[in-house]
């Protein structure tokens, strides 16, 4: 394994970040996917070595980042923070990570680094003139300026366009497939997808699940979901529904309108025309209510 | 390694506002050894010159230049969180301390050293206390920097608590007595102007072989503190 991560909990005075975590990770690449706040950066700053954790212990290729700074020769991390050594060219800025790393063709390597993430060489601005996605895919440049075993990425997908995004997820695959170890936070499930990947759940500072993305989803989808569904007879849908056995519960929530729990969406959407028909009733909308991530992640650490 | 580190922190510190503020600062040194010159016959102009290159150039002028780029050389890169591009480098960190402390003193020794040496030449005093201030702001810098440089890692708003430390404690309590006095390097500096100047003792002074040594060795202690300070860094 590239990446053990043993009982690893970090609080910052009172607040709790991370709460005895455990994982691995093999090369290939893997999701850190979670909500905003959930501890995924900080996550990453302790397998970085850029902050110890306050309990548990962290190895990267069997050695320990903090106070080891021959490992970094091994590491890149592209942060989230957005700051940049402004005065630079973006060249420059890639140049000297690539100086030091002590490259055989420092000024080749970061030329190649800036090629890779379709940024031009030759632009004289300085980076206080990028724009956002520019400044990210500067990063992402300087991270892989030494080709380094273990690429860890922090919401590298922020700021970028369409097309970018699709370029850095090739890249991001492209590096897991030729062996290499990139850890990608996300807190957008969909992004997560496109990886490809093995995902580790974040949320309130625990791992919620783990596993290849389909079982996540499986997992998600499976949870107990919340329908509030708009009809003229609500009575009768709701105890339609009850005795298809198709949800777990109803209740009258307004005068055109019926919540619902159910455990099983995808027999509740085949069955619900059918009831809704049988009863008389018009069906007027069907409103997911707990289908943001936020709730998917709760439902997680909950269940754990 | 340390040339890379170097290059890279001139080009952040030397920024035009800074430039022009500080030489600014200086101007007023050049400005006073004009009018120490222009004094008539009653003015004695060796103990004028001496007021201005210890009271104005080694009291203000190094302890604010020094001050100025040695906080911001890692202490901006660590609030700004720009610092990770640094530290997470295959780079001892004694390298870094040092790129950055060169590049500091590279800009805040000339800033000093040539107002205060104008400032004395221009009073037509002589060369004796020329070759006293180029040796007092001298050291006076190479002290102070290496002290900031490492304050600028410890503490958020460097800037406000070394001005503090210079106003309160070197401008204040260390005039209170001989204690306090051993630790302010300004009272280090001003023996060396005094000794090579040769000027009265003042009251608070140190010996000469002891005002060199002992802000030599607080500058190479306090390159071995920042060196720990950027080891044992919680970086952004």
């Amino acid at each position: 394994m590239t990446i053990v991560v043993d009982k690893v909990t970090k609080t910052f005075r009172d607040v709790v970040a991370l709460s005895e975590v455990s994982f691995t990770v093999a090369p290939g690449v893997t999701a850190l996917l979670g909500p905003n706040g959930a501890g995924k950066s900080t996550m990453l700053r302790i397998l970085a070595g850029l902050t110890p954790p306050s309990h548990g212990t962290v190895e990267i290729l069997g050695r320990d980042p903090r106070g080891d700074p021959g490992l970094f020769r091994s590491i890149g991390l592209v942060p989230q923070q957005e700051a940049l050594f402004e005065p630079l060219t973006g060249l420059e800025f890639v140049r000297v990570a690539a100086d030091l790393h002590r490259l055989a063709d420092p000024g080749g390597a970061a030329r190649r680094a800036i090629e890779l993430v379709e940024l031009d060489p030759d632009d004289r601005r300085p980076l206080r003139a990028y724009s956002k996605g520019m400044r990210q895919r500067v990063k992402v440049a300087h991270a892989v300026v030494h080709e380094p075993e273990v690429l860890m990425l922090d919401e590298p997908l922020e700021g970028l366009d369409p097309r970018q995004r699709i370029r850095m997820i090739d890249l991001f695959r492209d590096l897991g497939t030729a062996g290499r170890t990139v850890v990608v936070s996300s807190h957008v499930l969909d992004e997560v997808e496109k990886f490809g990947s093995r995902v580790l759940v974040i949320a309130q500072g625990r791992l919620a699940a783990e596993g290849d993305f389909h079982a996540i989803r499986e997992l998600m989808d499976d949870r107990p979901h919340r329908l509030r569904l708009g009809t003229d007879r609500p009575r009768e849908l709701a105890a339609g529904l009850l005795a298809g056995g198709v949800v777990v519960g109803a209740w009258i929530s307004g005068a055109e309108a019926v919540t619902v729990d159910t455990v099983d969406v995808g027999a509740f959407r085949r069955a619900l025309a059918g009831v809704a028909r049988d009863r008389s009733a018009r069906l007027r909308e069907v409103v997911p209510l707990d289908d943001d991530l936020d709730s998917v992640f709760r439902y997680l650490v909950a269940r754990r | 390694m340390i040339s890379t580190v170097y290059r890279l922190s001139l080009r952040l510190l030397v920024t035009r506002g800074r430039l022009v503020a500080l030489v600014a600062v200086g101007a007023v040194a050049v400005l006073l050894g004009v009018v120490v010159r222009a004094g008539g016959a009653e003015v004695d102009k060796s103990k004028a010159v001496y007021d201005v290159i210890d009271g104005y150039c080694l009291g203000v002028l190094a302890p604010v230049v020094a001050l100025v780029f040695a906080s911001a050389a890692l202490g901006d890169p660590a609030e700004d969180g720009t610092l990770v591009y640094l530290w997470l480098k295959p780079v001892a960190r004694w390298r870094v301390v040092v790129g950055a402390l060169v590049a500091s003193l590279s800009v805040a020794l000339p800033l000093v050293v040539v107002p205060s040496v104008v400032a004395a030449a221009v009073s037509g005093v002589g060369h004796g206390v020329v070759g006293a201030a180029v040796a007092a702001s001298a050291l006076s810098v190479v002290a102070y920097t290496t002290i900031f440089l490492g304050l600028g890692l410890k503490v958020k708003r460097a800037l406000v608590w070394g001005l503090a430390y210079v106003l309160i404690w070197e401008g204040a309590v260390a005039r209170t007595g001989r204690g306090a006095a051993r630790l302010a390097v300004h009272v280090y500096a001003r023996s060396v102007l005094v000794d090579l100047s040769h000027r009265p003792k003042p009251k608070l002074v140190i010996a000469p072989f002891t005002s060199v040594f002992v802000p030599l060795v607080v500058a190479a202690v306090a390159v071995v503190v920042a060196t720990r300070l950027l080891a044992r860094a919680e970086v952004a």
